[in-house]
């Protein structure tokens, strides 16, 4: 058995530095697991379109983009966070947190949705911070770390909540929300802001040499700090970054509700999110991944479960697809990382 | 167990003749540090001693005193089991975890149901269903873990994912609760010990059926045979491993499914404490794979692998158990269960901070 010999722990340098990896660093625009992601996206659509003729129009469409939309962006932050070899279970909590102060500002204090808006986002960054500062200068894995902070946001929020709903939601949310006030030429106005928030963070992933040192992170923390990157503050900055986009995506939740917030805000959502990075390519073990492959894996996660629901399947079943899909996206990752070691 | 007891906290013992010897308190502070069985017993101590003070100040809803004590140990019982699995699949390293493991104990929970609740299976002969369901839910993690070298972390999640589903179509989100199921209850009664029960207070037979016979197997397993010795073998440096002529994947894949296996007790035991099989007995709320790695941890669980001992995870399991208990008679209704997440969540931090420190300072817990 070849398979089980175990590999040794400088494997992977050794390999990139006697491998085949040309003058190229940074990765084509579109990887191959992208255009993989497409494909199965777009026979999935096909297939769901064939079996229920309602599938394909836009008003089945949109409404999946809406969904989308919170996942997806949460999903742009925890790229950076998995890249750069972390993991940040706790972002269902601090969107639990993050929407029930929203919501009481809102309701309550009554104040404008800009306002109420960047306050969702300075908690996030704030709850961002509390783990970031944890994980890089406690130096404690980050699996432990945010499953413990899970359990302290979720106390905050809870006890925001006082074991009671928050009523009354006002309309200025419309702007984010499913009706008509909520979209431009057709397109949801939170999968836009969306779009354009990964898109910025894709160019400086790829572009900048600020991102490429999340890769470094994660490729080889110690090489990293050999090399001058100050490790500590990159990383409490992807935590950070996370954060704050789990406080718009918090608005985005809050908007396409009802006008009733109740304690199951965010519950699941860490999962959903973790599912659709690694759908999307990025190695669990950091140092390669894309925005691109996220927002993708978000699309394929939320088009499973809605084609389920859309098929009469009972929906608790999608959860079996997600599970198999992100086996089969770590399955090829595996594949992947022998390959390159072999070459 | 036995390895000789470093001075611990009491006697400064007078360092005649040492020249520049650690001062008791440098000593005491590295035995609590090292010493994780030490500072859970005074955790322990501390918990009991602030409660029960509490309790006659009236500062208490109701009496914390041993016989309350004592029937909390009913919750004690699937979650020390279920660290105990933890315990297994994380001593056996590279990043080893099982996130899949409060989904286990819902489909074997279903399992079990359908067997015993519809089919008419005898009570044994389900619980011998239950647990080579449960191995075999294991064996799926392990094979992926241990054979194809996926990372546990992100597999267990996956897996976490596809059993709690299948739990809950299983039967159409239905539980299951027949005759046969409810009369299970049983199980979960306090009875009096023999010959000196007169004196202490009833415990839950559950500690006698399921949790006493585990944690005597599992502490057998690790210190008294090979398997064990290869399972820290392993988990300390699996390249060392192999090359001593240990089959690392066997060896590995088998932790999950023991790991498995034990939450497939638990879910027979969870059966009986709701006198139901619920679709999401091991998954509502925060699940019980968290609590269960919070535990683990607490315990002095190297998450690195390699190091972790069974009486830790013991201590850790009866010191959350009842400081979750005293925390429910602090506060009015709902507000306790919100106030044992921060308790969960806090100690958690706090125990990975400080294993983290301990490591850098003394080389780990012993």
């Amino acid at each position: 058995m070849t398979t089980t010999s175990p590999p040794t722990p400088t494997g992977r340098g050794l390999g990139r530095l006697l491998g085949r990896q040309g003058p190229r660093v940074i990765a084509p625009l579109v990887s191959g697991q992208e255009i993989v992601l497409i494909a199965v996206i777009v026979v999935l659509w096909l297939v769901l379109g064939w079996a229920t003729p309602a599938f394909l129009t836009a008003d089945s469409l949109r409404p999946l983009l809406i969904e989308v939309a919170p996942i997806a962006l949460i999903g742009v932050g925890m790229t950076l966070v998995i890249v750069a070899g972390g993991i940040d279970v706790s972002v269902g909590s601090q969107m639990m947190v993050c929407g029930v102060i929203t919501a009481r500002l809102l309701v309550d204090a009554h104040v404008s949705l800009p306002v109420a808006l960047l306050v969702a986002v300075a908690v996030g960054a704030l709850m961002g911070a509390v783990n970031g500062v944890l994980i890089a200068w406690g130096r404690v894995h980050a699996i432990i770390i945010t499953f413990g902070t899970l359990n302290l946001f979720q106390f905050v929020g809870r006890q925001i909540f006082g074991s009671q709903t928050v009523n009354g939601i006002p309309g200025t949310m419309d702007v984010f929300g499913r009706g008509d006030p909520g979209q431009t030429l057709g397109v949801p106005h939170s999968f836009l802001l969306t779009a354009v928030i990964a898109a910025a963070v894709w160019w400086y992933l790829r572009q900048t040499p600020g991102g490429r040192h999340f890769y470094a992170i994660g490729g080889d923390p110690l090489a990293a700090e050999l090399a001058g990157i100050r490790v500590r503050r990159r990383v409490l900055l992807t935590y950070v970054i996370t954060g704050a986009l789990v406080g718009l995506a918090a608005v985005f939740t809050l908007a396409k509700g009802t006008t009733t917030l109740d304690q199951s805000i965010g519950a699941g959502q860490e999962l959903a999110v973790i599912a659709a990075v690694i759908i999307g390519g990025t190695s669990i073990m950091g140092g390669r991944g894309s925005v691109l492959g996220t927002i993708l894996g978000a699309v394929l996660v939320q088009t499973v479960s809605s084609g389920v629901t859309q098929l009469g399947w009972p929906s608790n079943l999608s959860d079996l697809f997600v599970g198999l899909f992100v086996i089969i996206a770590v399955g090829t990752d595996l594949l992947r990382q022998r390959a390159r070691r072999r070459s | 167990m036995t390895t000789a007891a470093p001075p611990g906290t009491n006697a400064p013992e007078s360092g005649s003749g040492a020249p520049a010897a650690p001062g008791w308190l440098h000593r005491g502070v590295r035995a609590i540090l090292t010493r994780r069985e030490l500072l859970l017993v005074i955790l322990l101590v501390v918990v009991l001693v602030w409660m029960t003070t509490l309790s006659y100040g009236g500062y208490l809803t109701g009496p914390y005193d041993p016989d309350y004590l004592s029937a909390a140990l009913v919750d004690a019982v699937p979650l020390a089991m279920l660290a105990l699995a933890e315990l297994l699949v994380i001593v056996s390293g590279r990043g080893g975890i099982d996130l899949s493991i409060g989904a286990i104990v819902s489909l074997t929970g279903m399992v079990f149901g359908f067997a015993h609740g519809l089919w008419g299976w005898p009570v044994l002969a389900a619980i011998g269903l239950a647990i080579l369901v449960g191995g075999l839910l294991g064996a799926v993690n392990g094979v992926l873990v241990a054979w194809l070298g996926f990372p546990a972390l992100i597999t267990t999640l996956a897996t976490y994912y596809a059993y709690k589903s299948l739990a809950i179509v299983i039967n159409d989100q239905k539980p299951i609760s027949t005759p046969s199921i409810q009369s299970l209850y049983s199980m979960t009664e306090a009875v009096e010990i023999p010959l000196i029960g007169r004196n202490i207070p009833n415990v839950p037979l559950g500690v006698f059926t399921f949790l006493v016979p585990t944690v005597v197997l599992v502490w057998l397993l690790l210190a008294r045979t090979t398997y064990g010795r290869r399972l820290f073998a392993i988990g300390t440096n699996d390249v060392a491993a192999t090359w001593s002529g240990v089959h690392v994947a066997k060896t590995r894949l088998l932790a999950y499914v023991l790991a498995g296996v034990l939450a497939g007790v638990v879910a027979v035991y969870v059966t009986g404490q709701f006198a139901s099989a619920r679709p999401d007995a091991g998954t509502s709320g925060n699940g019980l794979a968290l609590p269960a790695i919070t535990i683990a941890v607490l315990g002095g669980v190297a998450i690195t692998g390699g190091i972790g001992r069974v009486s830790g995870v013991l201590l850790a399991a009866v010191l959350i158990t009842w400081l979750n208990a005293g925390i429910l008679l602090l506060f009015e209704g709902n507000n306790g269960s919100q106030f044992q997440l921060l308790a969960l969540g806090a100690v958690l931090v706090f125990c990975a901070l400080l294993n983290a420190y301990t490591i850098r300072r003394y080389g780990g817990t012993r």
